[in-house]
């Protein structure tokens, strides 16, 4: 179909026919896809979009893994259903309704407003062997589906280099060049080589700080799962030192458990398992097997320089919210590099100006993040802190309180529900800090 | 019952997931199912759209701060996610782009609309413009005033320019069998071809104007009908019950009566021609022997 659209004199603005190479498949880069190719057409542009992805995100078991702790937020889940990307029930594998904490001194219930399930549990990939059974499908195959509806195309291809002609990207596979981009979009995570790609193009990128998690898949029957665990993620928050927290997050016949912290090894998630605390909540009389484990980095910090012309990071080798939320982040950097290449260009000023404000307020999110986990770090070291603040969540939940804080507080932290510095002015509440400090002094009391 | 992937709330059928007038917190996406959007009319709720998985509803009052406009039903199990106000405010407050899909969605809910409206407009129009003679039309026209308005009686009452008086030429319910006459400003009929206003009166025994017949009325709607500057009558509605009319419903006949008193002139001017037409056929006949 022919159809009229004016070309730019801006050498660095996408024109009608534009080709856009995205190196990675899973949510970035699939969002990126998504929403560069409906804003185009907005503009009565058609780019062509290539995502290379060599990993078939359906195959079960560590070929289609993607390892990684596979929820999304209530505000990730309706931004979504707003967008018109309505999660299929093939793909979510546990609507959550609720949290439940877990501590040494105790354990206490936050639930959402009206029990509505609205925060989903997902497989990135295929997630452990025998899970792809069915009718099930995986969230990265799900987006990466819905990119190409949009009109992307999808090869399986592993991106090995790339080189530059005429100042255009040509990415290469197998010493082969596949394509001259007019832009070339980094989506992939850190525990991918192809950090090392763009590092290569010698623009001063580098691959971002990293620590070590623990993640591992306990297989049930779902009728176990669902009684034990319910429509419910198991929080913990423990004293050990390096063990920042911990989560088990259900998905049918199977729980996700990630362990977050500064110490995790190969014995961590056995260490884990073998703690009282968790063995209470895991099924006694019906066994559960350990189906796989693995130790993925998670990115905790940022890369200093994530685009220049014609080049762009996204996933999580960019910038990503910190400990949690990763697949909102995911969102929110996609669809930001979209709106910057197809209404401003994909020259270093366009990604400058439209692109960097929004990666940098991820990173400046994550610093007040850093500062409510010291304080989470606190309370759950020292056992009288840890009683107090189960003590007021207690009585907030029960409305004997008067007012929802410290509950709240928790729950936006480890649902993504909400940016750090939304959370930080509320943990500064006057009224709920003199509770907590009057539930601790008590505590104290009790342990003299 | 609710399965492991399922998210949202589930409402079963039937079963209102929000009533026109309620203040407006949240819009909703359809997860499954289907919901009936319904308004309140003096018949009871009328479906004026059913909406289906993937479908966005209660945008509408989020953004202009109203009640809600509507009912929404759900049509079978129905599974709605629902999007609290402020955090979507928030979230288009930090990416504007977001209200793309809602404008997208409004834009085309509007689309329908017009396309509804004016199918509405033409078929209305069609109907009380079409041929026939008076007392067809005037039959058609209460027929259409009791889809608009509930009642136990109706009539329309046609002026006799010659002997000034007003009968009835269309009726149904108790009036049907009633020969009334009015004179001009006799009655509230009269009253209302004298003046050219529109009447409701939701409890005429208390009204003077009121000439009590044998059919016991406790609430009456009366409307002028007239073209251009011709008094033509007036369509009478009238409740023997405890029921009230609205204003509303008076407003609605009102509007009716402008179309009515268009097919009640074009039917007289049609009814004149043939007349005509018919003299003239019958003269030229009479020339031929």
């Amino acid at each position: 179909m022919m159809h009229s659209v004016s070309e730019s004199a801006d050498p660095d603005v996408l024109n009608d026919g534009a080709k856009i190479a995205v190196i990675g498949g899973g949510p970035s880069g699939s969002f990126f896809s998504i929403f560069a190719l409906k804003m185009a057409r907005m503009l009565g542009k058609e780019l062509n979009v290539t995502i290379f992805e060599p990993k078939d995100f359906t195959k079960d078991g560590p070929g289609g893994c993607n390892r990684c702790g596979g929820i999304i937020s209530e505000l990730l889940v309706q931004t979504l259903a707003v967008e018109g990307i309505n999660l299929p029930d093939s793909v979510v594998r546990k609507g959550i309704n609720s949290y439940k904490l877990h501590t040494n001194e105790g354990s206490v219930f936050i639930a959402t407003p009206h029990f509505e399930k609205t925060i989903a549990t997902v497989y990135r990939g295929g997630g452990p062997k025998g899970m792809m059974a069915g009718e099930k499908e995986s969230f990265d195959n799900f987006l990466l589906r819905q990119a190409v509806k949009e009109g992307a195309v999808h090869k399986p291809l592993r991106i090995d280099g790339i080189t530059y002609r005429n100042k255009k990207p040509v990415p290469l596979s197998r010493n082969s060049e596949i394509m001259e981009a007019d832009l070339v979009v980094g989506a992939f995570g850190v525990n991918s080589t192809a950090g090392t790609l763009i590092e290569s193009m010698g623009f001063g990128y580098e691959e971002p700080l990293t620590v070590t998690t623990a993640i591992a898949e306990l297989h049930m029957s779902e009728q176990v799962v669902a009684q034990y665990f319910g429509n419910s993620i198991h929080l913990f928050l423990l004293p050990d030192k390096g063990l920042k927290f911990a989560a088990m997050i259900p998905k049918g016949a199977y729980v996700t458990l990630c362990i977050l912290g500064s110490e995790i090894h190969g014995r961590t998630v056995d260490d884990f398992l073998d703690k009282p605390v968790v063995k209470v909540v895991l099924p006694k009389s019906d066994p559960y097997k350990l189906e796989c484990r693995c130790l993925p980095k998670m990115n905790v910090g940022a890369p200093k320089i994530a685009f220049s012309d014609r080049v762009v990071m996204c996933g999580d080798a960019g910038s990503t919210r910190l400990f949690k939320d990763g697949l909102g982040a995911a969102y929110l950097m996609g669809k930001a590099i979209a709106k910057t290449v197809v209404f401003h260009g994909v020259g270093r000023q366009h990604l400058k100006g439209s692109y960097k404000p929004v990666y940098r307020s991820i990173l400046i999110d994550n610093y007040f993040g850093r500062v409510l986990y010291a304080v989470t770090d606190i309370l759950r070291k020292n056992s009288v802190f840890t009683k107090g603040m189960l003590e007021v969540i207690q009585r907030e939940q029960e409305g004997v309180a008067g007012h929802v804080v410290l509950s709240s507080i928790l729950w936006d932290m480890f649902t993504g529900n909400e940016r750090y510095r939304n959370i930080f002015p509320k943990a500064l509440d006057v009224r709920m800090n003199l509770h907590l400090l009057k539930e601790i002094a008590k505590a104290m009391v009790k342990a003299a | 019952m609710m399965q492991e992937g399922e998210l949202g709330k589930t409402y079963s059928d039937g079963e209102v997931i929000f009533h026109e007038g309620d203040t407006a917190e949240v819009m909703y996406v359809i997860q499954s199912g289907k919901v009936r959007i319904a308004k309140k009319a003096a018949s009871g709720n009328v479906t004026i759209a059913t909406l289906q998985s993937g479908d966005i509803f209660g945008e509408m009052a989020l953004f202009d701060r109203l009640p809600r406009s509507a009912t929404v039903i759900s049509e079978g199990d129905a599974r709605v996610l629902s999007i609290d106000k402020k955090k979507l405010f928030a979230t288009i407050s930090r990416d504007p782009t977001l209200v793309f899909k809602i404008l997208e969605s409004m834009s085309q809910r509007i689309r329908r609309l017009n396309e509804e409206l004016t199918k509405f407009k033409k078929s209305r129009l069609d109907v009380l413009t079409a041929s026939m003679d008076v007392d067809g039309a005037c039959n058609l026209i209460l027929d259409e005033a009791k889809n608009l308005v509930h009642a136990d009686n109706g009539s329309i009452m046609l002026f006799d320019e010659n002997d000034k008086t007003l009968s009835i030429r269309a009726a149904f319910g108790v009036e049907s069998g009633e020969k009334v006459k009015f004179c001009a400003g006799e009655g509230i009929a009269g009253d209302v071809i004298k003046t050219g206003n529109a009447e409701l009166a939701n409890n005429v025994m208390l009204d003077s104007r009121f000439k009590k017949g044998e059919m016991h009325i406790q609430s009456l709607l009366c409307v002028p009908l007239r073209y251009d500057v011709h008094d033509l009558g007036v369509m009478n509605m009238s409740i023997t019950s405890d029921r009230l009319f609205t204003l509303d419903d008076l407003k609605l006949l009102n509007s009716l009566s402008v179309y009515a008193a268009m097919a009640i002139h074009n039917a007289r001017n049609l009814s004149t021609l043939k007349s005509a037409a018919e003299r003239v056929l019958m003269h030229a006949t009479l020339l031929d022997v």
